[in-house]
């Protein structure tokens, strides 16, 4: 029997992999950035990272047309089928995840100025730093095809999830101390829903991972608790005396 | 042969509705032997082990396969694998070439047509085949064209009834508004895809239960090709149908099943790889020699 018959097909669904996982590679690193943004008040790095963000739409276009031209013209089937459909769909949640950071970059320019306190700094690090561990680990997943490291994503979810609502916690015991007013606070409650919603498309970025290794679907597609905010338990008294 | 056996089959077993079967096929995949027979007719197709051979060339082995009633089922595979060879054997028209015979049972409604005793004659009568080429009978009328299958079996019948037969035999293969004016010119004179809907009329006037189509549209154009289709699609409400295609991407549209055959080599008997829903073989197979066909990746 000959080779591959349809190498030239292949190739180009190679590279449409490539590019999505260079893609996010470039998000994974955006993670980071922002937190960092946001930790130092630099406003000149936040209009950077803003004004890139037009980079990341055009290369999703530009991949996610690629991906309908292939459907078009090769009629893929099998894993192939199935590489093409979760490329659509990744592409989609690395593109959402960059907005992402810039959403967290834009919500630094409006608590500029304000002073926040050690606590509350180390725990947007720490969740900021698992966003960012997880989209790496969705990332390598994604590259190499590894099922099994795709399928842990859940579990490293779950952590970013409780992080996600320590950092509520902390905002509101902050606010309570006096240190930071409503309006940073509210900032920042949203920031870490940002978070967690970034953790939220790496699980997306493993499942369809998933799916392309062997055809796994979510029993329930992508429940909605994976997708809901997680509930945050306590709320704190706010002491108006 | 060895398995006679086999025809003793257990009848008690009740089926589910009609109607519920087309709406959730029931998961029967090569394994066949763990299935009963229908016991209704139905034109479930149960075929076990079967060999078949050219004289003492084993061509195609093992073939466990249940084919659903009213419902397409697609054939694919690599040249030389056998569904050719093995679609011929679903109505015996295999044996026709010298020295050709099978070992194994084919069961059309429990019935098995490699029982001693069954005529071949009678079983092409109850499974009709259109071929690769369209092959109508040159010289013959469009109307006798369509008669000719019932003419060969039965006795003469009245002008009104042959009428009759005719009308509801083009209907049945889409083709009577394209040739209600000229039933008595000759059928060589229609364009490929006519002349393929042509013989689909001359099977189905024969009123078989089952209709095997051996690569129906490989020369035909696209649009003959997709009337035919069509065709298909709604001929299986009535027909059990079976299909050979090279054209996997005919396979995915046309059939509810598809079973995959391959060959090892030159020499080696074809035999059956995997058969699913054609959704499920297209979207996402088991076996790697059928990801490796389906996408184009071989060796």
């Amino acid at each position: 029997m000959p080779g591959d018959l349809r190498s030239e097909f292949h190739q180009q669904l190679d590279e449409i992999q490539t590019g999505i996982a260079r893609m996010s590679a470039g998000v994974t690193e955006l993670i980071p950035r922002a937190t960092d943004v946001l930790l130092s008040m630099d406003l000149e790095a936040a209009e950077y990272m803003i004004m890139g963000d037009d980079e990341y739409d055009r290369r999703a276009i530009e991949l996610e047309e690629r991906c309908f031209t292939v459907i078009a013209l090769q009629a893929p089937v099998a894993v192939d089928l199935r590489s093409v459909v979760s490329a659509i769909k990744i592409i989609a949640d690395v593109e959402r995840s960059a907005d992402l950071c810039v959403n967290i970059c834009k919500a630094a320019r409006r608590i500029y100025g304000h002073e926040l306190d050690p606590h509350l700094r180390g725990v947007i690090q720490k969740t900021g730093d698992q966003a960012r561990v997880l989209f790496k680990e969705a990332t390598e997943a994604y590259l190499n095809l590894d099922g099994v490291r795709a399928a842990a994503l859940h579990d490293m979810d779950a952590y970013l999830d409780d992080l996600h609502r320590q950092l509520i916690q902390v905002i509101f015991e902050s606010h309570a101390a006096g240190h930071i007013d409503l309006q940073v606070a509210v900032q920042l409650a949203v920031v870490a829903r940002f978070y967690e919603r970034i953790g939220d498309h790496a699980v997306n970025v493993g499942d369809r991972t998933r799916y392309i290794v062997n055809g796994w679907l979510p029993e329930r597609p992508y429940p909605e608790s994976d997708n809901d905010p997680p509930t945050v338990v306590m709320v704190p008294e706010i002491d108006n005396g | 042969m060895s398995d006679r056996q086999a025809t003793i089959r257990p009848t008690g077993e009740e089926l589910p509705d009609m109607t519920d079967r087309l709406d959730t096929p029931a998961d029967t995949g090569v394994s066949a032997q763990k299935q009963d027979p229908p016991t209704g007719p139905d034109n479930r197709i149960v075929v076990e082990n079967l060999n078949i051979y050219y004289s003492a060339f084993l061509a195609v082995k093992d073939v466990n396969m249940v084919i659903e009633p009213r419902s397409v089922t697609a054939l694919i595979g690599p040249s030389g694998c056998g569904k050719s060879t093995f679609i011929r054997s679903l109505n015996r028209m295999h044996e026709v070439i010298d020295g050709a015979h099978v070992k194994g049972s084919v069961f059309v409604d429990g019935e098995d047509l490699y029982r001693p005793g069954v005529d071949p004659v009678a079983v092409r009568r109850k499974v009709g085949m259109v071929f690769q080429r369209p092959n109508p009978f040159p010289t013959m009328s469009i109307a006798d064209n369509v008669l000719a299958g019932k003419r060969l079996n039965s006795k003469r019948f009245a002008k009104g009834e042959a009428d009759a037969l005719v009308e509801q035999s083009l209907r049945g293969a889409n083709l009577w508004d394209e040739v209600k004016d000229r039933l008595d010119k000759p059928g060589s004179g229609l364009s490929g895809g006519q002349q393929q809907r042509l013989c689909i009329a001359r099977a189905i006037a024969v009123e078989p239960e089952i209709l095997l189509m051996d690569e129906p549209c490989s020369a035909l154009d696209p649009i003959s090709t997709l009337a035919i289709e069509q065709l298909m699609n709604e001929l299986k409400s009535t027909y059990t149908i079976v299909i050979v295609t090279h054209n996997m991407q005919q396979a995915a549209r046309v059939s509810q099943r598809t079973a995959f055959f391959t060959i090892d080599g030159t020499g080696q008997p074809g035999y059956v790889v995997e058969m699913d829903e054609t959704d499920v073989m297209f979207s996402n197979p088991k076996e790697q020699s059928t990801i490796d066909y389906v996408t184009g990746r071989f060796g």
